[in-house]
Parts: structure tokens; C-alpha cells; sequence
């Protein structure tokens, strides 16, 4: 015989969660928080019940019958030994596979499913079901719970029959409990999920993290729903491992997305070795506890908490923003799963994974606004120092140099010239706030850059077109200040012009640009690549293109050769 | 005479030669350069004695060349668009800095302050380049105590007891240096927080004592200036 105590041994999360509620009915929400964190081997002080029984402890097994419509017949006797005042009606839980009528003291008290009969098949019953003894037959002392019924289905199983007594209301209440909890905690992850959903559609970015965080989400939802259907559905026993199968399913999803979900938000860099590893894991402990359903998906949380705890470890080594809050996340996780059983300890600990994965987003949003806030920045500087080519020193003070000579020695030049240097400064002002200018414009940029230099320099620039297309459009003043680099680096030709010839080529995938200047080249001691004229170019291409762009400038045989490649798809 | 125009803008070095030429008359003769190191070459094939340096050209900084030539004997005057960098340019050593654009007063201007004998101290010098095999070395202003002639060199006295050799002449240095330097004789220059006291010797002749006790002499025609300025 076993003493009545075995009820609260067992940790039963349901039944924990119901006397925490009976003690501290007051502070229960308090008490909920603080378990997060603490160890509950204490508990089992505190329980108390209102029933105190005894129950034959050697489970019935093997009352099957050989034949597959044999009745089976199951008496257990239990001993009332001390009833709590004012508990109100007894009640009985039985657990059990099959379809069976109860019998307390020989008395029906009630029938789950419908046992199969002469040609009728078997209405399975559900595995959990409760009974009320009517209170005449409830007095303390000895008494026979007797299970008459039938089983077609799992026969091999070999699960045996339970028997509980408690009161009648605290049976039924006792789930409604905590599915209140449970339910309010998938209903913030359902919530979460469409938001993320909603967010993903809505984003231009299409970012992998926000639609892979909303997956988790929703299959938390289900997997808290699932878990706990059991309490308002009646699932027939034989449907009883789908159940567990789709919770087993869900957890190997959850653990396979957390772990990736960190290592897209981490950087994490050998992404595809530890998540096949953590395939091939999961898989191995899928099939090394095969229908244990309960101890397979506690391992497959390990593997889930240990590869994220690699993962965050690193993160935080490597000293990334929210690292170190996940990790204590994860660390927290395994305590609480460590020291609560399991269908209550997984949520918990996949809850606070949860949380810290909101919370990497929330920084994450939070970059995002930066780097938004700086491409604003960024634009803001572009028009500044498009701008800023006209009224630079050199420039400016150059030009206004050569305009008093020429004022000074032919005045009518001068005209000319400033007209030229009007024009370019008219030009610079309409395009100065545009990202992207029609090509036209930017080569008539270029044409009066040319005629005002040519003032100035005293050298005859000659302009060629080739197969310009005029819808197109390009980033103001690039192709300008590659004009602007020609006339630096170019020696004045003895005779003729320095020749710029700008050309157009449309491809199926890209654009491209190619200006030609021929002439003789300036030795170039620095290199030019990194120069200040073409970091703008590679700015600006970067704005209007992102990295869909080819910039490549080299020296030819006729004199310099840039070119800009626009890739209209990947 | 031989002037050397480093300017990459054509007009630019026409004007300035115009002007050039007008200034001095018929007895100068003058180069032009459009580029650093067409400049640095044609400064090493001519004594030059005056260079007009444009501080950008196509691109490249002209304070590379700047270190390069203030250590020569020759004078500078840097005609630049770049007038924020006048400050820099004077504590180089640079005899003037004309900002562009510029018209032909003040180009006279920075041309009288080269012909005039007298000194016309822009108090901005900080550093005095000097040749050290290959490369340039700044000496502070600060660290020099006196500075000898010596032929077509000078010599410059470090407070450290260094002694470095300059290629400008005493007269070249005399014009840029700040007022604290004075001229003591035809070989020396002095800086005045050095002087101690004038001593005269037998046979009427002029000494400066300065404060380590060093004897320096004092020409005979700066005596009464010199005895002037103690006071």
C-alpha cells in the first residue's frame, strides 16, 4: 500500500500550480514570478488536500483479456482516511485507456466512451476523466473503484488504470487554472506573431529575422494550445499520442528556428555547420527515444538551449549588443527547466527565450532607426558637398582669378565666360536635392564645366556622346566629377583638344556608363581609387543603387577609361 | 634674375607673369611650371631666386613641395585660393602669401617686401626648414639662439649647442624672422632674449655678451642702434 502522499510526490505541474493557488491565493501572481526564478524542491511542505486516501499501489496490468472484444474488469481498492470539512461532493479522477463504465462500492457513477457490444464497435472514451461519488457512499473507510470496459485500441500499450479522489470542485477547477495562464500567455505570443507577420508584409526590408520570429511565435501559440486542448476536448484515447506527436513536432521545429533565429540576429558565422549538427542531433534523439514523447522533447530543448547558449556566448565575446542579456536569458531558462518538470518548466524557459528574442529585436528596430537616421544624414552631406563643388576655395577663387584677367585683358571673353559659369552654377542649384537626375542634364553639367575650364585653362576640351539614352537617369554630378578628375590629370595637348567621350551601353542585366578622355596622363603618384571625388561617386552610386553597381576607373591606351555598371537585376 | 611660377591654371600663370614682368622690368627671367614635379625639376636645374607656388595643383597638395623648397636659399611666395592656410604657409617660412583672386597691388606689394632690404617682420614664422641629407627638418624658431654667416650658407646656434646649417642667406633670414631677432653684425643674427650685456674692448671694439657667456661681435654700424635698444 502507498499513503495518499504519492499524489503530491508526483510532480504533477497541475496539481503544483493548484495548491500554490490554494496557499497563496492572495499573492499567487507574486508567488508565479518568483518560482521563475527559485528552486521548488520545498514544495511539497506546503501541499496540503482535502482528501486523504489510500490506494492499492500495484497498478492493475495485464487485465486485458486475450480476445480483442474481451471485457476487461478492473476492481481497485482505495481507503478514505480523513475528509476536510466543507470540501463539498467527492470526486474521482480516473485515468485510463479504453471505453469503461466506473463503479464505486459497486454503484455506477458514470461510463466513458462506449464499450465495444455484439457487433457494435467500441466509442472510444478520453484518457482523463472525472466522476462524482454520490455523498451516502462517501464515508471514511474502505472502498472498491471498480473499471468495467473494454480496450481495442494500444492493447500493446500497457498503461494501466489510475484512480485519484479529491474533492469534486477543485478537480474541475484545478485546469481551469491554469489554462488561464496558459492561454494568456499564447494569446500575447498569437498577438506577437501576426504583428510580425504584419510587419514583414508591410516592410520594404523583408528582413529573414522579423517573418522568423513571428514563425516562433505562432508555433509557441500552438504548441501552448496543443498542450493544453486536452483540458476542453475530449480526445479519444486512441488519438491520445496525436496529441503528443504534434507537441513532439512543434518542439523540434522551435528548437531548430530559436537556435537560427539567434545566429541571423548574431552574425553567427558557421551557420550552416551548427544548425546540421543540430539537425542531425535532434534527429539521433528523436530516434534513440522514440515514443517517449515527454523525454524526447526535454532533449531537444537541451540541444535547442545549449546550441543558443554557444551561440549568444559567442555574441557576447564578440561583444554584440543584447549577447550578454540572452545568454543570462538562456542560463535562466535552464534553471527554471532544470528544476520544474517538464510541460510546465519548457514554457516557462521557452518564455523567457522568447523574451530576450523580443527584446534583440527591439534593439534591432532600434538600429535600424539609426542607420535610417544616418542614410538621412548621409544624403544631407552628398547635397552639401554637391553644392560645396562650386564654392570650394579652389574653385571658386581659380575661376573668379581667370574671370578678372579675362575681364581685365578681353572683356568680351569675359562675358562669355561668365555666362558659361552662370549656366554651371544654374545647373548645380536645380539638381543640387535630387538623388537621381536625367542623364541630359548631367551631361550639360558637364558641357559647361568644360567651357569654364576651358577659360581657365586655356585649353580646348572637345564633348562626344555615343548612344545616350535620355529617359535614363544617374546620380548628380558623378559623371561630372570624373570629368572634373580628367582635366586634372590630363597634360594639355600641344596641339587640339582634350577629347571626353561619354557613351551608353544597355545590356539585359546592367547599364553602363564608360567616359573616355584622351589625352596624355599626369603622372599620378597616389593612387586614384580612393580619392575624395570618387569616394562621392561610390557614395552616391551606393544611395540610388546599393550594391547593385560596378565602379572601375584605369588607364587605356588613348588616355583614361571610367567605367559605371548598373545592375538592373541580379 | 630668375623667377619660377608653379601654377597649373594657364591664365592664371600668364597673369602672374604679365605682372611679374612688369614689376621688375627687363632683368628677370622667368620660368613656368604646371605641376609639382615639373616645379621641383626646373628648381633643381636653375638657381632660382624667387618661386611663386600655387599651393593645389591638379589635385596634389603644394605643402609637400612647400617643405620641400622653404629649406632652400631661394624666397617663397605662395599665390593660393586656399587663404585659410596663409597662417600655416608663414609658419613655414614663406616671405608672403597672396590670396587669390588677386589683382597687381598686391602682387607688388609681396614683390617690395622681396626687393626691400628692410626687414618686414609677419611675426608668424614658428619653424625654419633645413636640408638633412634627403629630408626636411623643422628647426623652432624658439630653439635658435644666434645665426652665423657663413658664405652663402648660414649657420643656425640651437639652444641645445646643436649646430644646423640653413641654405637661405642672413639677408633672406633676416626678412622673415620675428622682431626678437635683430641684426648684430654683418655675420651675425641674435636673438635679444640671448643678449646679457655689450662689452667694449680695447681698441674700440664691440662685443655682445650673451647670457651662457658666449662673446658674439657687433659690427660698428649697429653699435649705437644696439647700445639703444639695451637701454
Amino acid at each position: 500500500m502507498q499513503t495518499a502522499l504519492r499524489a503530491f510526490e508526483m510532480h504533477f505541474p497541475i496539481r503544483y500550480l493548484f495548491y500554490l493557488y490554494l496557499m497563496y491565493r492572495f499573492t499567487f501572481f507574486t508567488a508565479f514570478l518568483l518560482l521563475l526564478f527559485t528552486s521548488c524542491k520545498q514544495y511539497t511542505d506546503y501541499v496540503k488536500s482535502d482528501v486523504t486516501y489510500y490506494v492499492d499501489d500495484d497498478r492493475p496490468q495485464n487485465y486485458l483479456g486475450k480476445s480483442e472484444e474481451a471485457v476487461f474488469k478492473v476492481p481497485i481498492e482505495v481507503e478514505l482516511i480523513k475528509r476536510e470539512n466543507n470540501t463539498g461532493t467527492l470526486g474521482l479522477q480516473v485515468s485510463g485507456f479504453g471505453a469503461f463504465d466506473v463503479y464505486w462500492d459497486g454503484v455506477f457513477v458514470g461510463s466513458n466512451g462506449q464499450m465495444a457490444k455484439f457487433g457494435q464497435p467500441e466509442i472510444p472514451g478520453t484518457e482523463t476523466t472525472y466522476y462524482q461519488i454520490p455523498e451516502k457512499l462517501s464515508n471514511l473507510g474502505k472502498h472498491i473503484v471498480t473499471v468495467v470496459g473494454t480496450q481495442t485500441e494500444f492493447r500493446e500499450a500497457g498503461r494501466g488504470i489510475d484512480v485519484k479522489l479529491e474533492s469534486f470542485l477543485r478537480l474541475h477547477r484545478a485546469p481551469l487554472i491554469v489554462m488561464s495562464f496558459m492561454n494568456l500567455m499564447a494569446g500575447a505570443f498569437l498577438i506577437a506573431a501576426i504583428y510580425y507577420f504584419f510587419l514583414y508584409i508591410n516592410s520594404t526590408r523583408k528582413e529573414a529575422t522579423v517573418l522568423l520570429f513571428g514563425i516562433i511565435c505562432l508555433l509557441f501559440f500552438c504548441l501552448l494550445i496543443i498542450e493544453y486542448v486536452k483540458f476542453y476536448v475530449d480526445i479519444p484515447y486512441n488519438q491520445f499520442y496525436t496529441r503528443l506527436q504534434i507537441v513532439g513536432a512543434l518542439t523540434f521545429a522551435l528548437s531548430m528556428l530559436v537556435p537560427w533565429y539567434f545566429m541571423l540576429q548574431f552574425e553567427f558565422e558557421k551557420k550552416r555547420l551548427f544548425l546540421s549538427l543540430l539537425f542531425i542531433s535532434l534527429i539521433v534523439i528523436y530516434i534513440c527515444y522514440y515514443e517517449h514523447y515527454d523525454i524526447t522533447a526535454i532533449y531537444f530543448s537541451y540541444a535547442m538551449c545549449l546550441v543558443s547558449l554557444i551561440i549568444a556566448t559567442n555574441a557576447a565575446i564578440r561583444k554584440i549588443k543584447g549577447g550578454l542579456i540572452v545568454v543570462v536569458g538562456l542560463l535562466i531558462s535552464i534553471v527554471v527547466n532544470r528544476y520544474i518538470f517538464y510541460d510546465f518548466g519548457l514554457f516557462i524557459a521557452f518564455t523567457i527565450i522568447v523574451l530576450s528574442m523580443l527584446y534583440l529585436h527591439t534593439i534591432r528596430a532600434k538600429a535600424i532607426e539609426e542607420a535610417h537616421n544616418a542614410s538621412l544624414l548621409l544624403s544631407s552631406r552628398l547635397q552639401l558637398e554637391l553644392i560645396k563643388k562650386n564654392i570650394q576655395p579652389h574653385f571658386l577663387r581659380n575661376t573668379l582669378t581667370s574671370l578678372i584677367d579675362w575681364v581685365e585683358e578681353s572683356p568680351q571673353q569675359g562675358v562669355v565666360f561668365i555666362r558659361a559659369l552662370a549656366d554651371e552654377f544654374d545647373i548645380m542649384n536645380s539638381i543640387a536635392e535630387d538623388t537621381l537626375i536625367p542623364i541630359k542634364e548631367e551631361i550639360e553639367l558637364c558641357r559647361k564645366h568644360l567651357e569654364v575650364m576651358s577659360f581657365r585653362k586655356e585649353v580646348c576640351y572637345d564633348w562626344e556622346e555615343k548612344n545616350i539614352d535620355e529617359n535614363e537617369e544617374i546620380p548628380p554630378a558623378i559623371i561630372h566629377t570624373i570629368v572634373e578628375n580628367g582635366i586634372t590629370h590630363s597634360l594639355p595637348p600641344k596641339e587640339g583638344c582634350i577629347h571626353f567621350c561619354l557613351s551608353f551601353t544597355k545590356e539585359k542585366y546592367h547599364k553602363e556608363y564608360s567616359l573616355l578622355t584622351i589625352a596624355k596622363n599626369r603622372n599620378r603618384k597616389k593612387d586614384g581609387s580612393n580619392g575624395t571625388g570618387f569616394k562621392y561617386i561610390k557614395t552616391r552610386l551606393n544611395e540610388s543603387y546599393g550594391n547593385n553597381w560596378q565602379f572601375d576607373s584605369h588607364e587605356a591606351e588613348e588616355g583614361w577609361v571610367t567605367t559605371i555598371k548598373i545592375f538592373t537585376k541580379k | 634674375m630668375k623667377i619660377l611660377i608653379i601654377e597649373d591654371e594657364a591664365r592664371i600663370a600668364k597673369r602672374i607673369e604679365r605682372m611679374t614682368r612688369d614689376f621688375f622690368d627687363k632683368d628677370v627671367q622667368i620660368l613656368l611650371s604646371d605641376s609639382v614635379e615639373n616645379g621641383l625639376h626646373t628648381i633643381d636645374q636653375n638657381a632660382i631666386d624667387l618661386l611663386l607656388l600655387d599651393l593645389n595643383l591638379n589635385g596634389e597638395d603644394g605643402f609637400d613641395v612647400l617643405q620641400n623648397v622653404v629649406a632652400r636659399s631661394f624666397q617663397t611666395i605662395i599665390i593660393s585660393a586656399y587663404t585659410d592656410k596663409a597662417i600655416t604657409a608663414f609658419n613655414y617660412g614663406v616671405l608672403d602669401f597672396v590670396g587669390k583672386p588677386f589683382d597687381e597691388n598686391r602682387l607688388s606689394q609681396a614683390f617690395k617686401r622681396f626687393t626691400s632690404p628692410e626687414k618686414q617682420p609677419n611675426g608668424d614664422l614658428q619653424f625654419l626648414a633645413v636640408k638633412k641629407g634627403k629630408t626636411i627638418k623643422l628647426v623652432p624658431i624658439k630653439e635658435i639662439r644666434y645665426i652665423k654667416g657663413a658664405g652663402i650658407y648660414t649657420e643656425l646656434y640651437l639652444s641645445d649647442g646643436r649646430i644646423e646649417l640653413h641654405d637661405k642667406s642672413l639677408e633672406s633670414l633676416e626678412k622673415l624672422l620675428p622682431p626678437t631677432f635683430e641684426r648684430i653684425h654683418k655675420s651675425y643674427i641674435l636673438c635679444w632674449n640671448e643678449a646679457d650685456k655689450l662689452v667694449v674692448e680695447a681698441g674700440g671694439r664691440y662685443n655682445m655678451l650673451l647670457k651662457n657667456g658666449e662673446l658674439l661681435p657687433v659690427g660698428r654700424s649697429k653699435y649705437k642702434e644696439i647700445k639703444h635698444k639695451l637701454i
